[in-house]
């Protein structure tokens, strides 16, 4: 594949720059790639060729990412498995893909009951061995879960070759193009796949990765890093601007040669006032869901002015080369110009399908011919339209699927957890505005005043950080829309009214 | 104004912000200590203590903060500054009254 081979190629090109900056310390490509030899010993050594998913404790050091490398060395998946969410959604991860074989670098072993876990710490660091295995294109390069509306993790394998095919559609694509003076920011868990773009990019052109502290306050941290390294290239989701944003007035870096968001809405006004704090940096606003390989498409903001958007919201531009849009109505017709509707998308980067969720696969994906080959699509559950310069704007939702800090939330999966300690009762989980530009989660429960701490401690041990309500409202009934729905927009005004807290 | 008075009105901040009061505030506190203390109700926590004493926090100031004793000293030396500032408006205002008069 020729990502291993132009990532093989760097670390021998570059040996002695920079590849990492993690917790204040450099490390050199040279120290990477013999970290990445180790590991890659170490799992030829113990995991057999059968295995093809292997977890990753995701761990703030280099042996994890070194980890991930080796793995795709070794023409492996890696399964990020991140030691601050619960431990039994992190099991349920491993068991959805079969792992059984995890590389975990902490001192104290994350998991150890049932899994043969490998430790990837402290490792003999003799002779090179960075020269990748032939791997099959159609083999997973990695895994990564979102929330489920039954409750359980949807699990989004992504293949070498969908990977191969983003790296290249990315690169000397809107104005992006890296060099190996190139210092970049990765604030993403490694769970989340904005992370992948955040370290591959950088490592395949030989710049360097600065990765963030997980000790403070996330955008803090980031100012922090910009201004005291003067970064380069920032890869964001839009939240963060938003939590800035009062700050922006004390924000100079002209460091900033690229400024990318993908992951949520980028609203062009914040984006204008945002280039001022980076003054010689392009902006661009990436799409794309994480069922077709972080991002497929972009839209270049033009800090001058004239940016195309719907409700303030940037266009997000056109797709990669490598992937093809349509939009369909309820019926799946293909509707025309100016026509809002359910964005699909083919293509090269499009992942095969959901593990082991045959009736979720069966829901997402249709099959167009066309010119005598047939297009397999998937529904991405956006709603957009496209104008008559083939832009694509994004309006919103289709379903109840909304982002908190980044994080693709199914409303539906917490309200089922809420129920299992609720039963019987009507509850609700909505998304509300914070007041600061962000969303936040809301749980509405039709009952007198009762005490949610029962609720809360359950969803703690069960769900990650991001998908606990934080907004607390009891209703005698919920309000309802003309056709009998939950009226939402009319329960968020009450949120917002009365901002109930717990307890 | 006085260390334990401070610590007294954070610890309401919190209790309100947080939803709950299982914690104990210290010089050494941090985030870490404090069950929901993270970078969402960060934001919100600074927007209450901001109203409570009426005072603005710099970027910097918020990034120097390490735990609850850096930020008593912040809230300190903020509500110092801005004593000295109402004081300084108002002997403009006096001032300029002179000058009307």
């Amino acid at each position: 594949m020729k990502i291993l081979q132009t990532l093989q190629e760097s670390m021998k090109e570059h040996s002695l720059r920079n590849a990492f900056l993690i917790n204040g310390t450099y490390y050199t490509y040279g120290q990477l790639g013999s970290k990445i030899s180790g590991i890659r010993r170490l799992v030829q050594d113990q995991v057999p060729s059968s295995e093809k998913f292997i977890g990753v404790v995701t761990n703030d050091d280099l042996e994890t990412y070194a980890s991930m490398i080796a793995l795709w060395f070794e023409g492996k998946a890696y399964v990020p498995i991140n030691p601050i969410y619960p431990k039994t959604r992190n099991k349920e991860i491993l068991e959805q893909t079969e792992s059984t074989y995890i590389l975990d670098s902490s001192d104290t072993k994350y998991l150890d009951d049932g899994f043969h876990v490998l430790s990837a710490g402290n490792l003999s660091t003799q002779g090179m061995d960075l020269c990748p295995k032939t791997v099959h294109p159609e083999s997973f390069a990695y895994v990564i879960f979102t929330s489920g509306s039954t409750g359980v993790p949807k699990g989004a394998p992504i293949t070498f070759k969908n990977l191969d095919s983003f790296a290249s559609a990315i690169d000397e694509n809107l104005s992006f193009s890296l060099y190996p003076s190139d210092r970049c920011l990765q604030m993403f868990e490694l769970t989340f796949d904005m992370s992948v773009v955040s370290f591959l990019a950088p490592l395949l052109k030989g710049a360097c990765v600065y990765t963030l502290s997980k000790k403070g306050i996330k955008y803090f941290e980031i100012v922090k890093l910009l201004s005291e390294y003067q970064l380069t290239v920032l890869i964001m989701v839009p939240s963060i601007i938003h939590y800035l944003r009062p700050y922006f007035k004390e924000i100079h870096c002209p460091s900033v040669r690229y400024s990318c968001f993908a992951g949520g809405k980028l609203f062009g006004e914040i984006a204008k006032e945002w280039n001022k704090c980076i003054p010689n940096a392009q902006i661009i606003n990436y799409y794309g869901p994480t069922e077709t390989t972080i991002y497929c498409g972009g839209y270049l903001f033009n800090k001058e002015g004239g940016n195309k958007h719907e409700n303030d919201v940037l266009s997000i531009g056109k797709p990669f080369p490598n992937t093809s849009y349509m939009i369909i109505d309820e019926n799946g017709e293909e509707l025309g110009v100016g026509k809002t509707g359910e964005l699909c998308i083919a293509g090269e980067q499009l992942f095969p399908g959901y593990i082991k969720n045959e009736e979720k696969n069966k829901q997402v994906f249709f099959t167009v011919e066309h010119g005598g080959r047939s297009h397999r699509f998937y529904k991405t559950g956006d709603l957009c339209y496209k104008d008559a310069d083939g832009d694509y704007m994004y309006v919103g939702r289709a379903d109840f699927q909304v982002k908190i800090r980044g994080f693709r939330v199914e409303l539906g999966e917490i309200e089922y957890h809420v129920k299992t300690k609720l039963v019987g009762m009507d509850v609700v989980v909505i998304d509300v505005p914070d007041g600061m530009g962000n969303l936040e989660l809301g749980l509405a429960v039709c009952s007198n005043k009762i005490d949610l701490e029962p609720v809360i401690s359950h969803l703690k041990e069960v769900l990650p950080p991001y998908m606990i309500p934080t907004q607390f409202l009891f209703l005698d009934q919920f309000p309802h829309s003309v056709n009998d729905k939950v009226d939402m927009k009319e329960l968020r005004a009450r949120f917002t009214d009365l901002k109930t807290k717990h307890i | 104004m006085e260390t334990t008075e401070i610590k007294e009105s954070l610890k309401a901040i919190f209790t309100d912000t947080l939803g709950h009061n299982s914690f104990e505030l210290e010089d050494d506190t941090t985030a870490k200590d404090v069950d929901g203390w993270d970078s969402v109700t960060h934001m919100m926590l600074i927007n209450e203590i901001e109203k409570k004493y009426n005072i603005k926090f710099s970027l910097m100031d918020l990034m120097n903060l390490e735990n609850i004793g850096s930020l008593i000293k912040a809230i300190k030396s903020k509500v110092g500054s801005s004593l000295i500032y109402v004081a300084l408006c108002e002997l403009l205002e006096l001032e300029s009254l002179v000058l009307l008069v």
